[in-house]
């Protein structure tokens, strides 16, 4: 990883982003810098898509400013910029192969040579065939096809295994070694994980942002260990606590070990209450609550 | 941009129905404006009824095709002939006296080739034009019109309601509710029946009022041929909304059902007109059976009896097309081996959008 | 009584979609099968809702009226207000006046939606509509719940939520079968099926799938076979078959993720010898 001397790739400095009265962003400022992996976290409504096409420039900002390798986003921005949207971006009813030369023609590189040995032995079949694992490998071989300097991913590996899921990381980590600013949004806490730095977004704004330990902060969950799960589950929901179920263990982010206590004698379930670290996702369940 | 070019021819190549719409199509329209375009109408159906009627049908040439000699029949026998469409020209004779034609307003073509005929042999058959004696083209437009506009509202509009159950994937959600197929598919259509009704009534009664088109006939026979011409039409929708995958396809799909409706029903070149060989695309067409049912009744005032073939056709039809909805969508909704082993991809990536 | 599947198998020409497949669904329970796409979950869900005839293998399911369903793709009406869609599934099978209210009071309030009633079901945030996808599916109180990927791109606060629902159904009695790619919501369930490709890779409560893990797993910063290995967070997960790494690496706290991936090597390892 870079220190203080890499170059910013994309920034955003106070963006706001208006569409009529809602207000979808609200005084963003964020940045991604060569050979970091940002992970941009947050619910759907959050603005996390609008923040990203403001960033491409496909969307213009209602106050602040956006760069891209230093610039104002434009033509030839693109040119270094590999974008993978959620809907990944494929003909469908084109082959693998015939999906390649488009991207290629339309940006003046040329089809990668060497592809996987899985993409390989469907390079002639219909991308619509395909299935989602091969789809979302295809959509980055073509976004990476350009050498792009940043890439943007939204959602890369929705839907996809375990394995698939980690190989397309592994991806994501070599372009990143290589240099290349990766700005990514994911679901998958495990993944969010992986990430250099995460910015979380919540109704429009940034509600934390830096490395993982830094977010997590020094906040903790209480955790619940009893016999009885089932029973303090339900004691604990009819007490309005968001309860998390970790096999049989019970977690409860965002409260008091009192609250926790009370909550389960109201119901006269008996358990060993602590309070323990909280996880990432526990977190976002507290920072999404505030 | 040649990138683009490139693309685009490649996903087009993979597009049947768009390149059959490309290439068919012109090719279809070329063939039938070539010989369906025509409106000299070559052989005109008639009888000759009175005394002199045998006298006269031997004089007349082509373009009379004469059907029936009747010496023994009165002015009134004529007369129900061409209401009940089965000639187009009645030619009456008394004992002495020049004979009159009596001729089919609402068969404009025909009717325009008989008076020029009748007027070129110097005068020696009067002739008296029936329903439409100025033999005014919007007179027979507006009933035809009347079918056509419904065809486009209620086929179209149709086909795109079950498309989108498909495309929002609410199909699935369909088949383990307590619905059988015949209720999905009737609820469907109900809602665009109500509406192409009413603007049935509107679209006639406006015709009437603007153009001063006659309404010589029952309200109730109109009215029942019109129930059944819109129970086909939906139908239609239905069918094709279930062969369809999406709404652009519906589209497509409902497009390549109208547009021989519009060539061969009768209303733009008559069906007289045409050759046999293409002649016979008219009788497949519903529209041509609701035409003859709106002007017969609008303009003839013919009764049930005299149009019975016509509402026939039309109830078969509406069967035909029911049914066939009915079993394709069973197909998707009811237990099912040959299932799409494929989900649509587009809907999963989509449920985070 | 318990739903599910007996030596199952689907094929659709010359792929096989399920291969003698074992899953099932008690009540009260909440099972999970997971596998990535095209890996057979849309199909055996399929298969226990009655949409897909299997081609051998026996399927135990309730009668359709007691059957609740939420397809991947939420399964609402997106033009349709939130009420709305509630008063047509209602009407559909029938619930209405007293029992209707109480029943749309109690399930809008817990899945978060009071606020939203009058709000298209297509204006709704995903993880909102997701919400209520689930709120139909049970509004009619199945017996058999099955949820196709009910929070795949949904975010982490709903998805909470939303496993907050899917278990209060099964506490209340409910036979719940979920297909999901989240590994840690398969860990919450009472027992998980992992396919691949059709075929059942490991099976049971999660406890026994983990243990179910073929050799051991290291943590290390360079793995020494890249084809055996995997990122997480800042290291990497080693797999080894035979067991054959130095002690001092050996991950005690293999999680479910971990053994599903191995199993998915091994199965590619076999398959191409």
């Amino acid at each position: 990883m870079t220190a203080t001397a890499a170059r910013v790739v994309a920034e955003s400095a106070g963006v706001t982003r208006r569409f009529g009265t809602f207000t979808a962003v609200s005084d963003v400022s964020m940045r991604v810098a060569e050979g970091e992996i940002v992970g941009l976290i947050g619910a759907n409504g959050a603005g996390k898509t609008t923040l990203i096409r403001i960033l491409l420039g496909l969307l213009a900002p209602t106050a602040g400013s956006v760069s891209l390798f230093e610039q104002i986003p434009s033509r030839n921005t693109r040119q270094r910029l590999g974008y993978v949207p959620q809907s990944l971006g494929l003909y469908t009813d084109l082959t693998v192969t015939e999906n390649l030369r488009f991207t290629a023609r339309a940006f003046g590189s040329s089809v990668p040579a060497a592809l996987s040995d899985e993409l390989s032995a469907v390079k002639d079949r219909l991308v619509g065939e395909i299935g989602l694992g091969l789809q979302r490998q295809l959509a980055f071989v073509a976004a990476l096809a350009h050498s792009p300097e940043l890439l943007v991913l939204d959602e890369p590996t929705s839907g996809v295994d375990p394995l698939a899921r980690s190989r397309l990381w592994d991806t994501i980590h070599e372009q990143a070694d290589r240099g290349v600013g990766v700005l990514v949004t994911t679901h998958y806490m495990q993944e969010a994980d992986q990430c250099d730095r995460l910015v979380i977004m919540v109704a429009g704004r940034v509600a934390a942002a830096g490395t993982v330990s830094e977010i997590i902060g020094g906040r903790t969950a209480v955790q619940v260990d009893t016999e009885a799960w089932d029973e303090a589950f339900h004691a604990l929901t009819e007490a309005q606590l968001p309860v998390l179920l970790a096999g049989r263990c019970v977690r409860v982010p965002d409260a008091s070990v009192d609250d926790v206590e009370r909550a389960l004698a109201r119901a006269g379930v008996s358990a060993h209450v602590t309070a323990v670290p909280s996880t990432l996702e526990e977190t976002l369940i507290t920072l999404g609550r505030a | 941009m040649w990138a683009m070019v490139m693309k685009e021819f490649q996903e087009l190549r993979r597009d049947r129905r768009t390149m059959a719409m490309l290439i068919a199509l012109p090719l279809l329209l070329l063939v039938v404006f070539g010989y369906a375009a025509n409106f000299n109408v070559s052989s005109i159906p008639t009888n000759t009824y009175g005394p002199q009627a045998q006298k006269v049908a031997d004089g007349l040439k082509d373009p009379f095709d004469v059907r029936t000699v009747d010496p023994g029949g009165s002015r009134n026998d004529a007369e129900t002939a061409v209401r009940d469409n089965k000639v187009d020209v009645a030619i009456v004779s008394q004992s002495s006296g020049k004979p009159t034609a009596l001729i089919d307003g609402s068969s404009l073509f025909a009717a325009q080739s008989a008076v020029s005929a009748f007027a070129m042999s110097g005068g020696q058959v009067e002739t008296d034009v029936l329903y439409n004696p100025e033999l005014k083209t919007s007179w027979v437009m507006v009933p035809a019109l009347a079918g056509l506009i419904l065809t486009f509202i209620g086929v179209i509009v149709t086909s795109l309601g079950l498309v989108r159950e498909r495309q929002e994937g609410t199909l699935e959600q369909l088949a383990v509710m307590p619905f059988r197929p015949f209720d999905v598919i009737g609820g469907k259509i109900a809602p665009y029946f109500v509406f192409a009704a009413v603007d049935m009534v509107l679209v006639t009664v406006l015709g009437v009022i603007l153009f001063d088109v006659p309404f010589n006939g029952s309200v109730v026979v109109f009215a029942l041929g019109s129930l059944l011409f819109l129970l086909v039409l939906v139908g239609l929708g239905g069918l094709i909304s279930s062969l369809s995958q999406n709404a652009g396809q519906a589209i497509q799909l409902a497009l390549f059902v109208m547009l021989p409706s519009i060539m061969f029903s009768g209303m733009i070149f008559p069906l007289a007109a045409m050759p046999w060989t293409i002649r016979w695309i008219g009788y497949v067409m519903p529209l041509t059976y609701f035409i003859n049912i709106a002007q017969g009744v609008m303009l003839r005032g013919a009764p049930f009896t005299a149009l019975w073939l016509s509402f026939l056709v039309l109830a078969v039809y509406a069967v035909v097309v029911f049914t066939a909805a009915v079993l394709r969508l069973r197909r998707d909704l009811a237990p099912n081996v040959k299932a799409q082993p494929r989900q649509d991809v587009a809907a999963k990536t989509a449920v985070a959008a | 009584m318990s739903f599910g599947l007996s030596e199952v198998s689907v094929r659709f020409g010359a792929t096989t979609a399920l291969d003698h497949i074992t899953f099932a669904a008690p009540r009260g329970s909440v099972s999970a099968v997971v596998g990535g796409d095209g890996a057979g979950k849309t199909t055996l869900l399929g298969c226990l809702t009655g949409a897909i005839e299997p081609d051998s293998g026996r399927v135990e399911r309730p009668a359709k009226r007691l059957l609740g369903v939420m397809p991947s793709t939420s399964g609402t009406w997106r033009d349709l207000t939130v009420d709305e869609n509630i008063d047509f599934v209602a009407r559909a099978y029938g619930i209405t006046g007293e029992d209707l209210r109480a029943k749309r009071g109690r399930l809008v309030a817990k899945a978060g939606l009071d606020r939203a009633r009058d709000r298209l079901a297509r204006q709704l945030s995903g993880g909102m509509r997701q919400k209520l996808g689930f709120v139909l599916a049970l509004l009619h109180g199945p017996t058999l719940l099955v949820l196709d990927e009910p929070t795949t791109g949904v975010d982490p606060v709903s998805r909470v939520e939303l496993w907050g629902m899917i278990s209060e159904a099964a506490a209340a009695g409910a036979a719940v079968a979920m297909a999901t790619t989240y590994l840690d919501e398969a860990e919450r369930a009472t027992t998980v099926l992992v396919l691949d490709s059709g075929q059942a890779l490991a099976s049971g409560t999660a406890g026994e799938v983990i243990g179910s893990l073929p050799g051991t797993i290291s943590v290390v910063d360079r793995p020494a076979d890249p084809r055996r290995a995997w990122r997480r967070g800042r290291v990497y997960h080693e797999w080894h078959p035979g067991g054959d790494s130095t002690s001092a690496q050996i991950d005690s706290d293999v999680d479910l993720e971990d053994t599903v991936i191995a199993q998915m090597l091994r199965r590619r390892e076999h398959a191409s010898t």
